[in-house]
């Protein structure tokens, strides 16, 4: 069986999770995926009958602003541990709703946040399934479907390209 | 104590006693707990009236958590906080002896509809 994660589901999703969370409206925007030594990525994988994984991208700035929403407080000027849960939770919460609409038998990893300047996290046997942007008060951001290749028996390949995310692709 | 908060995150534990004052129950004592493991230690030595747990956690999760509980007999009225929200997951978290699971992303009516028939009206 194969199931399809929309890119449609996708952008409702985030869509309800900063109006409740944040009280924050997005809309689907135009802004093209740049990579910058500036940015932090949180991710959550998804596994079961659709295999890959859910990333949050956006910049250190947006992360503070972002927090500072989300726990009702003066954002930090720099990335805290709060910044970073925040971004885990924002990936946990469009990762969990989506694994929910989508189907049973999908199970969702913890999230992990990557920063830094040369970080580069390397997805291998995956590819960009969709890469949404998205855009608010606090800017464009952008979430990415990496999808695991697998060929059409289902077997997942060992081998293939790998997605390095956040400085090149 | 009043409420034990079982949560990995931090950021979420702080979320959800923010909800409880906005759900309108106030001067309830929260204790917390980082996952299933502490959350039974503090279960040990505390009688809570409730506990509110996630689901995914590392090295116990909220199901775990929850039948661990149930398994020593205590029988705690117990509800889990999740961005988990599927009807199999649901199901299961009743079954195993949940009185509710409010998803993610939750608003405070959530919580107050939620908490009203174990905690009583706020």
């Amino acid at each position: 069986m194969v199931i399809n994660v929309s890119a449609e589901m996708v952008a409702q999703t985030v869509e309800a999770v900063f109006l409740a969370m944040m009280d924050l409206e997005v809309s689907p925007g135009e802004t093209p995926w740049a990579p910058s030594h500036d940015q932090l990525t949180s991710a959550v994988q998804l596994s079961g009958l659709w295999n890959g994984a859910l990333l949050f991208e956006c910049d250190r700035r947006q992360a503070c602003q972002f927090t500072g929403r989300f726990l009702s407080m003066d954002p930090p000027g720099v990335v805290t541990e709060d910044v970073r849960d925040v971004l885990g939770e924002l990936a946990n919460m469009i990762g969990g709703n989506i694994k929910s609409a989508v189907a049973a038998g999908l199970s969702l990893s913890l999230p992990w946040v990557m920063e830094g300047s040369d970080y580069g996290r390397r997805l291998c046997g995956t590819e960009v399934q969709d890469r949404l942007a998205f855009d608010c008060k606090d800017g464009p951001f952008w979430v990415t479907l990496l999808a695991v290749l697998s060929d059409t028996q289902g077997a997942i390949r060992n081998s293939g390209p790998c997605q390095e995310t956040g400085t090149s692709l | 104590m009043d409420i034990l908060l079982v949560d990995d995150s931090k950021t979420m534990r702080g979320i959800v006693q923010r909800a409880i004052r906005q759900a309108g129950f106030r001067g309830l004592s929260v204790g917390e707990a980082e996952n299933g493991v502490q959350g039974l230690e503090k279960l040990r030595t505390e009688k809570p009236k409730l506990v509110l747990s996630d689901w995914n956690m590392p090295e116990m999760s909220g199901i775990e958590f929850l039948v661990q509980v149930r398994a020593s007999e205590n029988k705690v009225p117990f509800g889990f906080i999740t961005s988990e929200a599927s009807a199999a997951i649901k199901q299961l978290a009743m079954d195993s002896g949940a009185s509710f699971l409010i998803t993610k992303p939750f608003s405070p009516e959530d919580v107050q509809e939620a908490l009203t028939p174990i905690l009583g009206k706020s």
